[in-house]
């Protein structure tokens, strides 16, 4: 509570002219939009670029922010229309050059193997997590792994709880499904 | 497998990945220098636009303009043209008119001048006249003054046969007569 009253004093000193306020709020939120957007976008690790292009768009939006929601649920809004954009240009990418992008892609996944088994499962758990469509894995990585409330994620997904339930759900039948084999092991 | 149980495999797996590369220390720095940048090229942009704008709206107008001038040029020709028509057409009926009054003057001072010529055959009549008279005239000269009998004879006769119908032509034939008599008197005297 003290946090969002805090974010909300930063975000009007930043409405008033303030910068610094801006330099604080980057300070307190930036480790979990990067961690949020590694998730979103199957922990490539790199996201800095991401990370700035959510804080390019806040600090345009900052002064049209009235409040309604909690700054870090606005910024993980922006966090996940940003990661949809960034999967949507690496999709042209792929089908424009998609040879060269499926070596490069291949080779960086096979970067990431290890030759420890529990670190081979844990990365098929995450390809499993990579492969859903993306209406479910939004919902898995913000309620299992940011630990968001049903409330709060519904909210940055724009849709209704209900829904919600429904997707994550279906997420975990699809993850069961994929994971049965592996875990049976 | 449990929610519960997918939730910790999940976290489990998302902990074994490591975290993302740690951010720049100047992230903020970076966004703000970004944001200028952006807003910098939207300004740029929208200068531009207005300019492309303002230049189109430039060409329009003077496209409008010289059109307008175009028609309006093309309008006052045809007036001019028309205005040439009936000043031509003017002209000519006011040549036409000048003509015909010329020609009317011209016929009047003919007119007056014919009337102030004298009818020929009289002037021809006035002249034999004359002329029979001068005959006649010089006829009694030389018959009363001169003594030239003969030749006033002869100019009796003359004025006779040029001008009979002349009343010279009769007082030269009662001077003829009257000479005769005179002749045939002074025969009857010297015989006497």
């Amino acid at each position: 509570m003290t946090k969002t009253l805090d974010y909300e004093f930063l975000v009007e000193k930043f409405s008033r002219g303030d910068e610094t306020a801006f330099d604080r709020i980057v300070e307190g939120c930036s480790a979990d939009i990067a961690v949020l957007a590694n998730r979103l976008l199957g922990w490539p690790g790199d996201v800095e670029d991401i990370v700035q292009d959510v804080f390019l768009a806040a600090f345009l939006g900052l002064k049209k922010f009235r409040c309604e929601c909690s700054l870090k649920t606005w910024l993980f809004t922006i966090t996940i229309n940003k990661c949809r954009s960034y999967r949507y240009k690496q999709m042209l990418y792929l089908r424009f050059f998609s040879k060269a992008a499926a070596k490069a892609s291949a080779t960086g996944t096979c970067n990431e193997g290890k030759a420890q088994m529990d670190d081979e499962t844990f990365q098929e758990i995450r390809h499993a997590v990579q492969a859903l469509p993306l209406k479910y894995r939004e919902p898995v990585v913000l309620r299992y792994l940011q630990e968001l409330s049903m409330e709060e994620t519904a909210r940055i997904l724009s849709i209704s709880k209900n829904a919600l339930q429904v997707r994550l759900s279906r997420a975990r039948e699809r993850l069961r499904q994929d994971l049965t084999e592996l875990i049976g092991q | 497998m449990t929610e519960d149980k997918i939730k910790n495999l999940l976290y489990e797996a998302d902990q074994t990945a490591g975290g993302p590369v740690p951010l720049s220390s100047n992230l903020a720095a970076a966004v703000r220098r970004r944001a200028s940048r952006r807003q910098t090229a939207n300004l740029a942009l929208r200068v531009a636009a207005a300019a492309v704008i303002l230049f189109a709206i430039g060409i329009w107008s003077f496209n409008v303009k010289k059109t307008r001038d175009r028609q309006r040029i093309v309008a006052l020709e045809m007036q001019i043209k028309e205005l040439k028509t009936q000043t031509d057409a003017t002209l000519n009926l006011i040549r036409e008119v000048l003509d015909e009054e010329r020609k009317q003057r011209r016929l009047n001072e003919l007119q007056a001048q014919l009337a102030s010529y004298s009818d020929p055959l009289e002037e021809i009549q006035k002249q034999a006249d004359k002329t029979a008279f001068f005959l006649v005239y010089q006829a009694n000269r030389m018959y009363r003054e001169l003594d030239q009998k003969d030749s006033a004879i002869k100019a009796y006769k003359r004025v006779i046969e040029l001008f009979p119908q002349s009343r010279w032509a009769e007082v030269a034939r009662q001077r003829l007569s009257e000479i005769q008599k005179n002749q045939h008197d002074n025969s009857k005297g010297d015989l006497i």
